[in-house]
């Protein structure tokens, strides 16, 4: 049994991806504790704000990657009818997953830690609203961007936006604590 | 008019039903059914913003509160967590390598699955136990990868590390990841079984399963760890 095959280095390779860019987000997470989690309810909403990013932009490469392989979408043309559907969703989206988020740790904190911290329920939706300002656009461009290669998104895009999804998410926390 | 109707009619057929009308235009003008079906949800006719929204919004917010829940348990342990620069930083890697694996557990045991049809039992045992062993290596190697990361990070940002922490953030990194890569492996071939004998594509449901147990499981079995090395 080969245990170190082709399947084994695809998966070797992903991994490293993903892995870097967690490690930077944590990174930052760690240098700014004193502002992100030092905020009672942030650790609550946190895993959800992190994986958000992923899912929305993950299920918007890949919707742009099979009307790309149908040629149904113009790799040469970003201005179409269904490229702008595809963006106000996204935004609609992630608004309304944040105002969710924010929802559930102010109603945590307050039910189970006794507090009421408004700011709980604005750093998220704020937040995703500047991180999505910078993942569609990267989301979309790299998509097109390796279609036009010929590679397949699909196989690539995953580990590329959940890395970039992590760094830019915590950078944008970081950004709506200030506006807060 | 009843053309019309019969149109309005077509519009809300829901999109697990492959209405006749696409084999018929399949068969007939050779357009492959995928691309009829991409056409019928985001067409020049449809509004597909409400229908990206539609289909997605539920299991986000699901996916959202599930992650919240286990976001509970790190809050509970906040007062250690946040004084362990390692684990802070391995905390969001950890997150998407398991849910990496999770999506691979998933999707290549549901195509084992199909391909067992053809090439037997046997086949099945075989390449399940190769799966298992690659997972097993590659979350060993890719949990002392971040582990030595955060630690180096930690070491340069002048955080004060004994050799007591460290080879408890360790010992937790490598748990972590084995117990948690462990509990979807059973768990992607115990429903994915019984989803097969009962005709249903595995596909469909194993990754968002999967993909649930990692953020709510990884959360608590962190915390659990660090409550019992802590």
């Amino acid at each position: 049994m080969k245990i170190i095959d082709k399947n084994f280095k695809e998966m070797m390779f992903s991994q490293t991806f993903s892995i870097i860019g967690g490690v930077i987000a944590g990174t930052f997470l760690a240098i700014y504790t004193e502002k992100i989690l030092l905020i009672p309810g942030m650790l609550i909403i946190l895993p959800g704000f992190l994986e958000m990013r992923g899912n929305i932009s993950g299920s918007l490469a890949s919707r742009l990657s099979s009307g790309l392989f149908l040629g149904i979408i113009n790799p040469n043309k970003f201005r179409t009818r269904i490229i702008k559907c595809n963006i106000i969703a996204s935004f609609l989206l992630v608004v309304i997953v944040s105002f969710f988020l924010g929802t559930i740790g102010l109603l945590i904190n307050y039910l189970v830690f006794r507090k009421l911290i408004l700011e709980i329920f604005f750093i998220p939706i704020i937040a995703g609203i500047i991180s999505n300002a910078i993942e569609i656009p990267l989301t979309i461009f790299l998509t097109f961007h390796l279609f036009r290669k010929g590679e397949d998104p699909n196989n690539i895009m995953g580990p590329i936006i959940t890395s970039t999804g992590d760094i830019t998410s915590i950078f944008s926390l970081l950004i709506s604590l200030v506006i807060v | 008019m009843r053309c019309k109707k019969s149109f309005k009619k077509l519009t809300r057929i829901k999109k697990q039903k492959y209405h006749k009308i696409f084999y018929e235009v399949h068969k007939k003008y050779g357009i492959s059914k995928k691309t009829l079906f991409y056409m019928k949800e985001y067409g020049p006719r449809t509004n597909a913003t409400k229908t990206i929204i539609k289909e997605s919004v539920k299991i986000l917010i699901l996916a959202s509160l599930i992650s919240s829940l286990g976001g509970f348990s790190l809050e509970y342990m906040k007062a250690i967590i946040l004084h362990l620069a390692p684990i802070l930083i391995m905390l969001p890697a950890f997150n998407d390598m398991i849910g990496d694996f999770g999506t691979t557990i998933s999707s290549k045991f549901s195509t084992f699955l199909h391909e067992s049809e053809i090439k037997g039992r046997s086949w099945l045992k075989r390449e399940l136990k190769k799966l298992w062993l690659q997972v097993m290596i590659l979350s060993f190697i890719t949990s002392f990868f971040t582990y030595l990361l955060s630690l180096l990070i930690s070491i340069i940002s002048n955080y004060s590390l004994s050799f007591s922490i460290a080879l408890k953030v360790f010992i937790i990194s490598i748990l972590d990841t084995l117990i948690l890569v462990n509990i979807l492996f059973f768990v992607s071939t115990f429903l994915g079984f019984r989803a097969y004998n009962k005709k249903i594509d595995p596909n469909n449901f194993l990754i968002p399963i999967t993909t649930s147990i990692v953020d709510f499981g990884n959360m608590v079995v962190l915390s659990f760890l660090v409550f019992i090395f802590f």
